[in-house]
């Protein structure tokens, strides 16, 4: 593991994933998710619970960074990108499942997955074009064989 | 593409069973703790095919990331891509408990056995699915 370029591009994600967060379910679909007011907290609650917000972007990030190191370890922007829809895609089951057992709108569904399957293609893009594994460890198919 | 579409079948049938035990059986009492969060039993049974088809993306899509970049790993390496896409999901799942009144112990007992449940999915796959060029002729 190239401890330097992987500490830059966790880095990377996180700042991505929270940003793109905020924007997407708490700017962009702000209304959407004011129409199941049951389902939120009161945003007068919601500043004391941004430590959880926070804290679980960083085990997401930093999960997403491992799970791209040792899924890629050719790094790259296209096969990150690759690697994250199918990760949004794992995530985008879930919605689903909650639109069936929670009162969810064809909106908010719709929004979430659509969120979910953004927000890691490009996580995993940016990861992909900045984690490279340093040059000692990559080891070529001919060279295993021996 | 025969032991992808096995290791798709087996797990998506022990996810679909074990997600029945979990939250229909076991976790009934806590879930009705917070009858406003949930739908009604009927409302639930309406939207049924939401969760089949909730259950086989997920699955789908680990099979997706496991034939591509953990194949021929086996039951490790299977293990392994669980547990790191459950951890971070956990992450999502704190995400959402900073947002919605869900109890505590619902993310507590949802993360545990979601990490039981993805490490099973992992073993399941790694041990099915091989890549053409590892079998032997």
């Amino acid at each position: 593991m190239n401890w330097k370029k992987f500490f830059f591009a966790f880095l990377a994600a996180f700042v991505f994933l929270f940003v793109f967060g905020f924007l997407w379910y708490a700017t962009l679909m702000h209304d959407a998710h004011r129409e199941v007011p049951t389902l939120l907290r009161p945003e007068a609650d919601l500043k004391s619970y941004f430590g959880w917000l926070a804290v679980g972007h960083l085990v997401m990030a930093f999960f997403f960074t491992v799970l791209c190191a040792r899924c890629i370890p050719t790094g790259g922007a296209g096969a990150g990108a690759t690697l994250g829809i199918l990760v949004g895609l794992v995530y985008a089951g879930p919605h689903l499942i909650s639109f069936a057992v929670q009162p969810l709108t064809f909106k908010i569904l719709f929004g979430w997955i659509a969120g979910a399957v953004i927000q890691f293609t490009i996580a995993g893009a940016i990861v992909g074009a900045i984690y490279k594994p340093a040059a000692a460890n990559i080891m070529y198919v001919k060279e295993r064989l021996r | 593409m025969k032991r992808f579409i096995i290791a798709f079948f087996a797990a998506y049938i022990f996810l679909f069973v074990w997600s029945w035990l979990l939250n229909g059986v076991v976790l009934k009492d806590v879930y009705a703790e917070t009858p406003n969060l949930w739908r009604t039993q009927s409302e639930m049974m309406a939207l049924f095919h939401w969760i089949i088809l909730g259950q086989a993306l997920v699955v789908f899509s680990f099979v997706m990331i496991y034939a591509t970049g953990f194949a021929g790993g086996g039951g490790i390496a299977g293990i392994r891509l669980g547990l790191l896409l459950e951890i971070a999901a956990i992450g999502m799942r704190l995400g959402f408990y900073a947002v919605q009144p869900i109890p505590g112990k619902l993310i507590l007992y949802g993360s545990i056995s979601g990490i039981i449940e993805m490490v099973i999915v992992g073993a399941m796959v790694g041990r099915i699915y091989k890549p053409a060029s590892a079998r032997k002729p």
